[in-house]
């Protein structure tokens, strides 16, 4: 029995407060976004406006890298992903060859789409909506308790 | 209604909450996420984690009789 809000029902307290919508939250996990998947990096290169990435060798000014290229705009170099082990390689001097909120809007962009990708891969339905501060929010409905 | 919502920041990174789960359940309801975005960098859990589900409880005493 519960005595929430007054009314008195034949359900756990925890269940009750469940189908209210008090209780929500359970755990948060923090990730840091690594570019492992060529279809996801290609639809994140078309949320951005960016020419598709071209696997090849370039020259950057530290050295030769190989992997898929992606051309962020007014960048000197490429940046160089390589999503066998989730690395990229990239020359922005530290901002004077390339804005840095170019490559983070790349890795915005992958992250939402390598996101939605694996939500409808399990059969989940998601929403997408941006907020005012520039993040962007998934919701995935799982669906209801059985 | 069971959700798990992804915040994707500015510059890519993400934060993964479950909602509406009770039990470590939720952990392995977004787990199919945090294997494949990256590397996880920070954890927490709520009360609402170590809540076992009353129903679960329920059927563990009853076969236990």
């Amino acid at each position: 029995m519960s005595d929430v809000s007054g009314v008195r029902l034949p359900v756990s307290q925890h269940a009750f407060l469940r189908m209210k919508g008090v209780l929500g939250l359970s755990h948060t996990v923090t990730i840091e976004t690594q570019i492992r998947d060529l279809v996801a990096l290609r639809a994140a290169c078309r949320r951005a406006g960016l020419e598709q990435p071209q696997q090849e060798t370039v020259q950057l000014f530290s050295g030769q890298a190989t992997g898929y290229c992606v051309r962020l705009p007014q960048w000197r170099y490429p940046v160089v992903c390589d999503p066998q082990n989730g690395t990229i390689h990239f020359d922005n001097y530290g901002g004077r060859w390339g804005e840095q909120r170019q490559l983070d809007r790349l890795m915005q962009a992958y992250a939402t789409e390598k996101t939605l990708f694996e939500a409808h891969k399990q059969g989940y339905a998601a929403t997408e909506q941006t907020l005012s501060d520039g993040r962007i929010k998934l919701t995935i409905h799982v669906g209801e308790e059985l | 209604m069971r959700q798990i919502e992804v915040i994707v920041m500015p510059d890519g990174q993400c934060r993964v909450e479950t909602k509406g789960f009770a039990g470590a359940i939720c952990e392995a309801a977004s787990r199919f996420l945090e294997r494949v975005l990256g590397k996880c960098t920070g954890r927490t859990r709520t009360s609402e984690f170590y809540h076992t589900d009353a129903r679960q409880e329920t059927r563990t005493r009853l076969d236990l009789k």
